[in-house]
């Protein structure tokens, strides 16, 4: 989070197990009857959020997990979001300290880089095996996903502050 | 001295360290199910987790289906109701010509001593929802292992064949649809009879029809009906009918294009087949590739 005059209450455990359960409950929404695949994702947010706040907590072991479970779901190529996401939280992992004092439309731009390159690499790893191009359709999803981010951000900070009077 | 480190700064390996580990996985994960097909045990556990949520994700939706269809108006049932009836009439009329036609094919193939062909059975199934994977076109349905599904059943609607259970989950599985790229299906025009193979081209666009000499006799508007040769699927399906025929002249081929026959976008319900009765065996050939073979 950008540099402010708040400490941050400890983040519980649990929290940010059931964010991330949430982002994939959503994921799971029959997002196919709005649109071709427009879909934000947002485990992929959510594992990115929780990697730059909680870098002890949640890194690279559970991007894999999470990538797997996606993999079932979507019913592909087992091994092409977690690869994705491992090497996106990997980068946030070694840049957070530097990517945590933007402020937060800075960081949106930073995260819509990252799951781009996600979708990049999805892409090339589908494109080597075999399945033809999707358009640039494919490529939309992580734009809507930056927007979020400035919202999410905040939604999930309001946790974290404490109620302590300014004098202090 | 690293073994002084206090507790606190114990971190496990390096971030470098842990990512080169699970991209190698990851990547052992993507040679495994490509070209191995040895991780169904993997995926039938997450599945079997994913499940509920899975169903939770799907379940508003649902619920605001049957909510509709229980608001539906009398009048538009009753109307339906009618309409139904007058088909019931005509198809029992038909039915009956049907019967006697049936009886008559039995005694001929009866004579024939030939196999004579039964009806399949078949399972009422629900999409859960269709893939998200823009890759392929999948579909998910609410039918799996516990329902008696193997990989290989063909799934139709009421119209024509809409694709094929490619794979099986404890509570779900997956069908791939006709028009998932190179997806082919071994057809037969029905009015000349001419066999040939319909390859899918991606979701969303036409059939189409390969190397066929450009004199085949075939004609826009013709149907396509399965011919039962592979053994999968059973004979006589509607499959799609032709749109497009196109001759370009640097091409010694046509280019074919068909439409599928089955809604395939438009149900939430579908029929699973029941595999048609195994062919005759192969018979065994004479000459260097069978000796090989054997």
């Amino acid at each position: 989070m950008p540099v402010s005059s708040h400490l941050p209450r400890p983040v519980r455990p649990s929290l940010i197990f059931l964010t991330l359960i949430g982002a994939l409950l959503l994921n799971l929404l029959p997002w196919q009857l709005i649109g071709s695949h427009f879909a934000p994702d947002f485990v992929a947010l959510m594992l990115l959020y929780w990697t730059l706040n909680q870098p002890r907590r949640v890194g690279v072991g559970w991007a894999f997990v999470f990538g797997l479970a996606m993999d079932v779901a979507d019913g592909n190529m087992l091994g092409q979001h977690t690869l994705a996401y491992s090497v996106i939280v990997y980068l946030v992992l070694s840049r957070s300290r530097q990517i945590n004092i933007f402020p937060f439309w800075q960081q949106a731009l930073a995260m819509l880089g990252l799951l781009l390159l996600a979708q990049v690499i999805m892409a090339v790893l589908r494109l080597t095996t075999g399945a033809d191009m999707v358009g640039i359709s494919y490529f939309v999803g992580p734009f809507l996903s930056a927007f979020l981010w400035v919202p999410i951000s905040n939604l999930l900070l309001v946790h974290q502050r404490k109620n302590v009077p300014d004098s202090l | 001295m690293q073994a002084t480190q206090p507790a606190f700064f114990k971190q496990g390996p390096k971030p470098l360290t842990r990512l080169l580990i699970f991209s190698t996985l990851s990547v052992a994960l993507m040679v495994g199910d490509v070209h191995y097909q040895v991780l169904g045990r993997v995926r039938e556990q997450v599945s079997f987790v994913l499940y509920p949520l899975q169903w939770l994700a799907t379940a508003p939706f649902a619920a605001l289906h049957e909510a509709r269809d229980f608001f539906t108006r009398q009048a538009v049932l009753i109307a339906e109701h009618r309409k139904l009836n007058d088909q019931i009439l005509v198809a029992r009329a038909k039915a009956m010509r049907v019967d006697a036609l049936t009886a008559e094919n039995e005694q001929l193939r009866g004579l024939a001593l030939s196999q004579s062909q039964r009806a399949q059975s078949s399972r009422l199934t629900e999409i859960l929802y269709s893939g998200r994977d823009p890759f392929s076109a999948k579909l998910i349905v609410d039918l799996g292992e516990n329902g008696g599904i193997t990989p290989g059943k063909i799934v139709v609607d009421t119209e024509g064949v809409v694709g094929q259970v490619v794979r099986v989950q404890p509570m779900t599985s997956e069908v791939r649809l006709i028009t998932d790229r190179n997806h082919a299906v071994p057809v037969m025009v029905q009015r000349s009879r001419l066999r040939t193979v319909v390859y899918g081209m991606g979701a969303g666009q036409p059939l189409e029809v390969r190397y066929l000499p450009p004199n085949a006799d075939i004609k826009e508007g013709d149907l396509l009906v399965t011919s039962g040769l592979d053994g999968l699927y059973a004979p006589g399906l509607p499959v799609a009918t032709i749109t497009r025929i196109e001759r370009p002249s640097g091409s010694p081929f046509p280019r074919i294009q068909s439409r599928p026959v089955a809604g395939i976008d438009s149900h939430r319900f579908l029929l699973i087949l029941d595999n048609p009765p195994a062919p005759p065996p192969y018979p065994a050939a004479s000459g260097p590739a069978a000796a090989k073979g054997a």
